[in-house]
């Protein structure tokens, strides 16, 4: 065969557009913009925020869809192609140097999003996301509201509960101090309450527990655990000030259990997330062991309940001792 | 004035000059950006200079502004070289240079104040869109013309090329870019990722790919002194390339909720990209065979000869990350970027380079000013790309296996910090190389010993 000027220009053209007709012309006919069960269209707000998203370029860093292998935030629902009914652009995206969005809408209240977006390091101290303080405070708002509204209806469920459990938590912080412990450590079953840590409090474990802490807490807690971190200025109630619970052990005696649990599901409606995506088992019990000795100057682990040891555990005996009645 | 832009081949230098050029600004950029991954509170809160807007300056100023640019310098040199001619217009050639040079400003001039289309590849607001299609359309035309004027009968695998990859771009592009919606440059909802990735592929798949493959077919004979090994073959190499690369942009959004027959044909089709790559491959290193001491002596040819290498890792990878089981692990994180690189800089531009060292001296008439400065750069981008292969590869399987085990995106971040580094680290010399290219390019064209009349006969015989 010999390449003529004609036979090269119309046949390349040819399988050209005969391709492109498999490829976007077929699904351009048949595929159907149907809503998914969660769809629902966006705000006006909301609009202006997935503009923002669009210009910003935060879909190199985030995705917007779940696959069936996925874990991470959103995991619970694989997407579906109606989820993205009337969005222009729908912004797949191609890397997720930060987790996928598409159920976002919820996971945080405001508050969070407000500081974590003047700065990502205030919430999520090792994060790699950029400042976004110079976009100004309208313009930040209108980020959030998009943000929450990924996930459509059921990002409106979450949205909706993170608004009912904050007005609880301000007026339970509103009411001083002790009030606002007592109604926190109210929230958390009964059965985790006068639960002891499990975990020998030993000197490894600590350094593991602060390791975590500093990666995920310090700039709410503060480094000394007193709340005080750059994310108080932003978050409301502000992180909890942990050398205060001195005088709320569980019978005087437990705490290990109260705080498995906060740290493992979070605080609804307070800046204070869930952790139990990010951390396992014995990651929250050595949370929990550093938190109690470096803040409280006590811990209940290993006290009574206690069953046999496991197998690796050293025979370590807990040296702490609870606080006289009353905390100090 | 008017005499400057009439010229023999004084566009085709433009272009080899803005590509060589471009190909620093793009450094500079992806020097920054490797640096906010490491800390992003270095030069924080600059709105011009955040990850989100930076980013798409490095990736569409590499790959239209670098790669792009100087590929299309070399064949406006080429392509009337091959077929016995001027080029028809050496001012119309101008003005696409002019054309397709504003579209790849506006990158750094658009982005980083939020304007931006914002789809992957497609980031060209809609009145540069408009401009790189009448950039396109007008090099269509001029090499259709050249051709036309021809005064050698046959046309050379190297015209194919070159010829196709601006017709295809022509509906490509306009068609990836939604340019009928001029206000987001998007079809609404999900069928906007195929439009995007058709483009999206067809970018590296139907621009790249033919304006490198038609400069190696052109640079590797000539290094050689040897005839193409096979006509045959680079037919077949050429038609499979287009009937199959066209089908394979769904690859990219394998694993969203696409229909499956499309997910099934991109699959297929991805495979089958084995047998076009090998075919191309095959060719020239069988062109060049018992040749090797002058082909990779000579340091133009060596880029060249080096980006092949490069097409072959690529295309390995390639089909095997386009099989969904180990899609899994190697979708969404650093397996891709180590991929395009490879790709781009590896490939696209390692060819782009050495066949624009290949013809600086027979478009200027002067010596390169420094061979040595030509095998520093090659070392340079070498170093630093191989370095970034192996360790965005290696931050990619962390990534995917990590989370495909249940840790979420933020726990793995730390586990990255080492590899974000060393890429950072490897940047420098890439940036370094870039400079290195750019100061060798500029000091030819000022400085180069001039060529007597013999030695540029010489040269240009070679063919
Ligand atoms: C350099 C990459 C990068 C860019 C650009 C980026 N992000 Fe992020 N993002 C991250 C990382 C990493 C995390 C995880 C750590 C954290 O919480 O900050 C994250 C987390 C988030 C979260 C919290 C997810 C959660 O619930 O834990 C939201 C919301 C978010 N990003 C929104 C955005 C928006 C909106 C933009 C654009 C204005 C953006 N991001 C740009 C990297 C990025
Ligand atoms: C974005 C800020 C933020 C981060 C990050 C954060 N917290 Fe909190 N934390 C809070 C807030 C706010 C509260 C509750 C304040 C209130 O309602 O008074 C809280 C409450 C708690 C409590 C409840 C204590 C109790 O006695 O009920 C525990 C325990 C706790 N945090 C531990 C942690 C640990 C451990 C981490 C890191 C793994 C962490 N927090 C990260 C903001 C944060
Ligand atoms: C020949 C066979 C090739 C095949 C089958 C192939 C396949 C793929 C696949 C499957 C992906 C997506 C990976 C993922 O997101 O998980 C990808 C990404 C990419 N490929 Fe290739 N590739 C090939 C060659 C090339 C060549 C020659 C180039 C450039 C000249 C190239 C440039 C790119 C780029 C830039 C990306 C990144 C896209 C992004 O930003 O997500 N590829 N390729």
């Amino acid at each position: 065969m010999k390449m003529s000027p004609a036979l090269l220009i119309v046949g390349a053209l040819m399988v050209f557009w005969a391709s492109t007709f498999i490829i976007v012309g077929l699904p351009a006919m048949t595929m159907k913009e149907t809503p998914s069960a969660i769809w629902r269209p966006m705000a006006e707000d909301e609009r202006e925020g997935h503009r923002l998203y669009v210009q910003n370029g935060c879909s190199y860093c985030h995705s917007l869809f779940i696959r069936i292998n996925d874990w991470d935030i959103g995991a619970e629902r694989i997407a579906e192609s109606g989820d993205y009914v009337a969005q222009e652009p729908a912004i797949l995206g191609s890397e997720r140097t930060g987790p996928d969005l598409s159920q976002e809408g919820g996971e945080h209240p405001d508050d969070w999003h407000k500081a974590h977006f003047i700065n990502p390091r205030f919430t999520s101290p090792i994060s790699v996301m950029p400042s976004w303080e110079f976009l100004g405070e309208e313009k930040i708002r209108k980020l959030t509201a998009y943000v929450q509204a990924l996930g459509w209806k059921q990002a409106d469920v979450r949205v909706a509960r993170q608004q009912h459990w904050k007005k609880s938590a301000v007026v339970a912080y509103e009411a001083g101090a002790d009030a606002n412990i007592t109604w926190l450590h109210s929230q958390v079953p009964a059965v985790w309450r006068p639960m002891p840590n499990p975990y020998p409090a030993t000197q490894a474990a600590l350094l593991r527990g602060k390791r975590i802490y500093q990666e995920f807490c310090v700039n709410c807690h503060g480094p000394i655990g007193d709340g005080k971190g750059p994310a108080a200025a932003w978050v409301y109630p502000p992180p909890l000030n942990f050398t205060t619970l001195r005088r709320h052990l569980e019978a005087n005696r437990y705490i290990g259990g109260i705080f498995y649990y906060q740290i493992m599901n979070g605080i609804t409606g307070t800046g204070m997330p869930y952790f139990k995506k990010h951390l396992e088992s014995e990651k929250i019990w050595d949370l929990a062991n550093y938190l109690a000795v470096s803040f409280l100057g006590y811990t209940d682990a290993n006290i009574e309940p206690r069953g046999i040891d496991a197998s690796y555990e050293e025979d370590w005996r807990n040296p702490y001792h609870p606080p006289a009645k009353g905390g100090d | 004035m008017p005499k400057f832009f009439d010229k023999p081949q004084s566009a085709s230098l433009a272009f080899m000059v803005a590509g060589a050029f471009w190909f620093v600004v793009g450094a500079l950029y992806g020097m920054v950006s490797a640096i906010h991954l490491v800390s992003p509170e270095f030069f924080s809160n600059i709105p011009w200079l955040v990850f989100g807007r930076e980013r798409p300056v490095h990736v569409n100023t590499m790959l239209y502004g670098f790669a792009g640019t100087m590929l299309i310098g070399s064949g406006l040199y080429y392509i009337p070289a091959l077929l016995r001619t001027k080029l028809w217009s050496e001012r119309l050639a101008w003005v696409s240079f002019f054309l397709w040079n504003i579209t790849i400003a506006s990158g750094p001039l658009c982005f980083a104040f939020g304007f931006t289309q914002g789809r992957e590849y497609s980031e060209y607001v809609w009145s540069a869109d408009i401009i790189l299609i009448l950039s396109v359309l007008l090099l269509v035309y001029n090499t259709a013309m050249t051709i036309a004027s021809r005064t050698e009968e046959q046309l050379y695998v190297s015209v194919w090329y070159f010829m196709a990859a601006f017709l295809w771009t022509a509906g490509n592009y306009p068609l990836g870019n939604v340019i009928w919606h001029p206000a987001t440059g998007a079809m609404p909802g999900l069928i906007d990722s195929l439009f995007l990735w058709f483009w999206g592929h067809n970018l590296p798949g139907l621009l790249i790919t033919p304006l490198a493959t038609g400069a190696a077919y052109f640079v590797i004979p000539r290094a050689a002194k040897m005839p193409l090994n096979s006509h045959t073959l680079s037919l077949l190499g050429f038609w499979l390339l287009i009937a199959l690369y066209s089908h394979i942009g769904g690859h990219h959004v394998l694993q969203s909720p696409i229909p499956n027959w499309l997910k099934a044909v991109s699959i297929v089709d991805s495979v089958a990209m084995v047998v076009p790559v090998s075919i191309v491959v095959l060719n020239l290193w069988l062109t060049a065979r018992r040749q090797g001491k002058a082909v990779w002596g000579d340091p133009a040819a060596r880029l060249v000869m080096a980006g092949i290498a490069w097409y072959i890792v690529t295309c390995i990878q390639g089909p095997l990350q386009s099989l969904p089981y180990l899609q899994r692990v190697t979708h969404f994180n650093n397996w891709t970027i180590g991929h395009a690189h490879i790709a781009m800089l590896g490939f696209g531009g390692y060819i782009a380079l050495g066949a624009m060292y290949h013809v600086l001296p027979l478009v200027t008439g002067r010596s390169l000013y420094s061979q040595k400065l030509v095998s520093l750069q090659f070392g340079l981008i070498t170093f630093g790309l191989t370095g970034f292969f192996i360790v965005l590869t290696m931050a990619g399987l962390i990534q995917g296996n990590a989370w495909n085990n249940g840790e979420t995106v933020y726990r793995v971040l730390p586990e990255l910090a080492p590899y974000y580094i060393s890429r950072a680290a490897l940047g420098i010399s890439i940036l370094t190389g870039a400079s290195v290219g750019f100061y060798n390019v500029v000091m030819t064209v000022l400085a180069g010993r001039e060529l007597s009349i013999a030695e540029l006969q010489q040269g240009e015989e070679a063919a």
